[in-house]
């Protein structure tokens, strides 16, 4: 007999009590990454990693409800926030290599994610190409079965920890941008590569330029196809909008929660301000977990920009409204685990992974079926 | 309210002028923030910072040098020597000065730098002089120095009645003080964006991008306003005023200006965030936004409000 929500919600919950670190995790640095790679290990031999992966690929083929409900009891034993070292590898490179990588790929790269072995890092952005993806000039020519890389990547997560990059190149420089680039996996350790590591406003080095001086990769380690890059990568980007932010949305939820019970009755317009974010949480959990059900079988559809958008940008606000509520001076929120740092950090949700604006332009033409206006 | 500038003040401003020019370029490090000691000391020899105490001149004066000299992305205190300092007994040139409202255990602005503290409370003000020994520096991304006292029990404070004239002196030198931030905040993303291109035009010609950016300078304009009001009326009304303005819309100023920065304003590479992180602080002070708006209302409409 299959095990009922109930019972999974139970076996989850008394499993995170008995597991999650004692510790804080460590901001940056290799601190950070072999703390994120132990908590995924400890989570695979649990068998609790890659839930809602299917059974082929190496997890648990289990359906996105109780994913949802992993989540939930995740955020509830108070778990190590999700936005790691791992986040990269978990929610962009393993599922773009469920969705779109070969036999060979998946065979190789898919359990080595899901037993914390390996960080990934993101190279997609350039100095100048962010939002504009399709101003993408860094070159991958051929030359026997290989493709050598030259130019620059930026604002690559955790590339000074990263085994394995994702990485999106032009490889035919005169094609249309969709049958121009190619989403590649990079070796990290490959020669030629050289990784400069970017002091954050938020006080930790997070983000990194990368260098690519004549860097050789294996034909074999394209995705998707050989200048099929802009299909991969909208994959990629739509589980990032769909479903990678559940974890850190519910776990919002809850600190919204705490928020209100610490407001003393004395400050009722803060006590109103919160509950207004509490209400604000409230839909876009709704509206993500209907976005995971509605997609769960497949890549997200633009539906997932509603859920980046909203969540994004409410967790800019609520904090905000934490520093608000504690004081710039308080327990909560002063140290480099406190919602300061949190609230430095949040000014980057809005940035990463599409711009609220683009999310925005998105919804308009995709969904509301607007228009296209000039960018 | 004359928005001219007489004769005296274009003189003062000017020679201001030539003095921060020497100071508009940020620290090549990446730092959180940078205290600006060789710009304190240049404006304590010539004489800005006691500019209100000098016949002729008042807090406007002040309010004025305030709003130019945070302009820079060097942090200097001066809003503090420059308006509260005046109306309270403290020796002329005892500076830097730091003014704090809640408990002695916590973090204090300007304190690492301060001679002497000024802790305000509901029906007074209290006044002691510090020394260096005294005074634990402390790590902040809030592009302010912060320190805590050691012993706080330690200081002796002299006490000074009017603690209305300090909050009001506080406010003004606040919002000011915002108001500087804010224009050079906003210039720096507007450079960015008139020399970033994206799909092929400069970010700056999206409308999403210049609406946004024209809200930001709306703002900023108003806080510039209000403050330069608040310390020419030099009333609890106008002063309550232009201090919650200021931080009512600094959350939005911030996040907008940050956002059209793109991921390079959320490095400490990038300037930005050496008036942005002010800022931020200055949202906090003396209770937020919604306690000074509640004081504005209190002394326009009185309790009953």
């Amino acid at each position: 007999m299959s095990e009922t929500p109930a019972q999974f919600r139970r076996r989850a919950r008394s499993w995170l009590e008995t597991n999650i670190p004692s510790d804080k995790a460590p901001l940056d640095g290799i601190a950070a990454r072999d703390y994120a790679l132990a908590w995924q290990r400890r989570q695979f031999e649990g068998g609790w990693a890659g839930l809602a992966w299917p059974k082929k690929a190496g997890g648990c083929g289990l359906s996105i409800l109780q994913q949802i409900i992993w989540y939930e009891e995740y955020a509830r034993a108070g778990a190590p926030r999700t936005l790691d070292p791992l986040f990269v590898a978990l929610n962009h490179a393993g599922p773009t290599i469920i969705a779109c990588g070969s036999a060979d790929q998946q065979a190789y790269h898919l359990p080595r994610i899901l037993a914390g072995m390996v960080v990934w890092c993101q190279g997609f952005s350039e100095p100048n190409a962010g939002s504009d993806l399709a101003g993408l000039k860094m070159r991958g020519r051929i030359e026997g079965n290989e493709l050598v890389v030259e130019g620059q990547k930026i604002w690559s997560s955790y590339a000074d920890m990263a085994v394995w990059q994702e990485l999106l190149i032009r490889t035919d420089p005169e094609a249309k941008i969709s049958a121009a680039l190619s989403w590649v996996i990079c070796p990290m350790d490959a020669p030629g590569i050289t990784v400069r590591p970017i002091l954050t406003m938020a006080g930790a080095y997070k983000y990194c330029e990368v260098f690519y001086d004549n860097v050789r990769i294996p034909l074999a380690n394209v995705v998707g196809g050989l200048n099929n890059g802009w299909a991969t990568a909208m994959s990629t980007l739509s589980f990032e909008r769909g479903t990678a932010s559940l974890g850190l949305l519910i776990a919002l939820t809850l600190r919204i929660e705490e928020m209100l019970a610490d407001c003393p009755s004395s400050r009722p317009l803060m006590k109103a301000r919160l509950a207004q974010l509490r209400a604000e949480a409230a839909a876009v959990r709704a509206t993500a977990y209907r976005v995971a059900l509605d997609n769960e079988h497949g890549v997200p559809d633009a539906s997932g920009s509603i859920v980046r958008l909203s969540f994004s940008e409410l967790e800019q606000r609520a904090t905000a409204a934490a520093v608000d509520l504690y004081g710039l001076d308080g327990a909560k929120v002063i140290g480099g685990h406190g919602l300061g740092h949190e609230y430095l950090d949040a000014f980057s949700e809005t940035i990463a992974g599409g711009t609220s604006e683009i999310q925005r332009n998105i919804i308009g033409e995709r969904l509301l079926g607007l228009p296209k206006g000039p960018r | 309210m004359n928005y001219d500038l007489s004769e005296d003040q274009s003189s003062v401003l000017s020679a201001l002028d030539s003095i921060l020019a020497d100071y508009k370029a940020p620290p090549i490090e990446p730092v959180p923030f940078a205290y600006g000691a060789e710009l304190d000391a240049i404006l304590t020899e010539s004489g800005f910072l006691d500019i209100a105490r000098e016949e002729g001149f008042g807090p406007l004066d002040a309010a004025l040098i305030v709003e130019r000299v945070a302009r820079s992305p060097l942090v200097v205190e001066v809003a503090a020597s420059t308006l509260v300092a005046p109306v309270l007994p403290i020796p002329q040139g005892l500076r830097p000065i730091a003014l704090h409202d809640g408990a002695l255990t916590a973090p204090i602005r300007f304190l690492p730098q301060a001679r002497a503290l000024v802790v305000l409370r509901d029906d007074h003000a209290a006044i002691a002089t510090i020394d260096a020994g005294q005074v634990e520096e402390i790590e902040t991304m809030m592009a302010y120095p912060y320190g805590r006292l050691v012993e706080p029990t330690a200081l002796s404070f002299e006490r000074f009645d009017d603690a209305g004239l300090v909050r009001r002196r506080w406010r003004i030198g606040m919002a000011a003080e915002a108001a500087g931030c804010m224009v050079s905040a906003l210039a720096s993303v507007l450079e960015h964006v008139t020399t970033r291109f994206a799909f092929g035009r400069p970010l700056g010609s999206l409308q999403a991008v210049q609406h946004r950016l024209a809200m930001a300078s709306e703002i900023a304009e108003s806080t510039r306003w209000l403050a330069f009001r608040a310390a020419w009326s030099d009333t609890e009304a106008d002063a309550a005023i232009a201090a919650g303005y200021a931080q009512a819309h600094i959350s939005q100023f911030t996040y907008d200006l940050h956002q059209f920065s793109g991921a390079m304003g959320l490095t400490l590479e990038y300037p930005l965030h050496f008036w942005s992180y002010r800022l931020r602080a200055l949202a906090g002070e003396l209770g937020g936004a919604s306690h000074q708006s509640r004081s504005a209302a209190a002394a326009i409409w009185g309790e009953a409000a």
